[in-house]
């Protein structure tokens, strides 16, 4: 990993054209502000890493049974 | 085209009707065509079943179904995925959802990743929603469903 020491309103490049600037630093915590192009997308790492591992739980390789059984018990709640 | 897949019997799948995930799915980057495979006994819930794998699908589900408050901003996925549209009727909000073996009043719909499918073309992306107050685990039984409880605490921890 590439270790690069800042100060706050310091900037660095990524590629062409996205920059990262340490905009605060306060009480152990990190401020940044990111320019990007929109059609990059940028995650908080661990709210990614959420979305992957609950994804990974929700793909069904077994049978439907009880997808089914949760439908009907769906349907029963609405009357 | 016909894909045969384990855990369903075979279904006959339209070109026109398939889904596009250029960006893919997080943990499942690999995997960037899908299918919506409706079946009448699993209703409110759809099978979201991937070509490019025919052992990898997930159910889905309108969210709007058991969170009519539900919101997102759809205008960030406009942009990450180049759309050209700025309807935002053209793009139905679906949510993934996770069974619990052998308690199916269990189920969870992950409300942090919304999967948002472009009826235009055809295009999907999953969203990771930045600062949100949703759950990737909210029940979608606790406010209508038979877990209802009427005991204030339990209600608030349902809603957690």
């Amino acid at each position: 990993m590439l270790v690069l020491t800042r100060k706050v309103g310091e900037r660095i490049l990524i590629g062409d054209d996205i920059v990262v600037q340490v905009v605060e630093f306060n009480r152990g915590s990190v401020k940044l502000g990111i320019e990007a192009p929109e059609t990059v997308s940028i995650f908080r790492y661990e709210v990614y890493e959420r979305i992957q591992e609950e994804n990974r739980v929700s793909s069904k390789t077994g049978d439907s049974f009880d997808i089914i059984r949760a439908a009907e018990a769906w349907r029963r709640s609405q009357g | 085209m016909n894909i045969k897949t384990d855990q369903f019997k075979s279904a006959e799948i339209r070109e026109d009707k398939i889904i596009s995930m250029p960006s893919g799915m997080p943990g499942f980057l690999e995997c960037k065509r899908f299918v919506i495979i409706e079946r009448e006994e699993m209703w409110p819930f759809y099978i979201f079943q991937c070509m490019d794998d025919k052992d990898l699908s997930f159910f889905i589900m309108n969210p709007f179904l058991f969170k009519p408050d539900y919101e997102v901003n759809l205008d960030q996925a406009i942009k990450e995925m180049k759309w050209l549209t700025d309807d935002h009727k053209d793009i139905k909000i679906h949510v993934i959802v996770n069974t619990t073996a052998g308690i199916p009043e269990k189920i969870t719909a992950n409300l942090l990743g919304p999967l948002l499918i472009n009826i235009r073309n055809n295009e999907a992306v999953q969203l990771v929603l930045h600062n949100s107050p949703y759950s990737h685990k909210h029940p979608i039984f606790a406010e209508t469903g038979p877990e209802k409880m009427p005991d204030v605490n339990n209600k608030k921890a349902a809603n957690e």
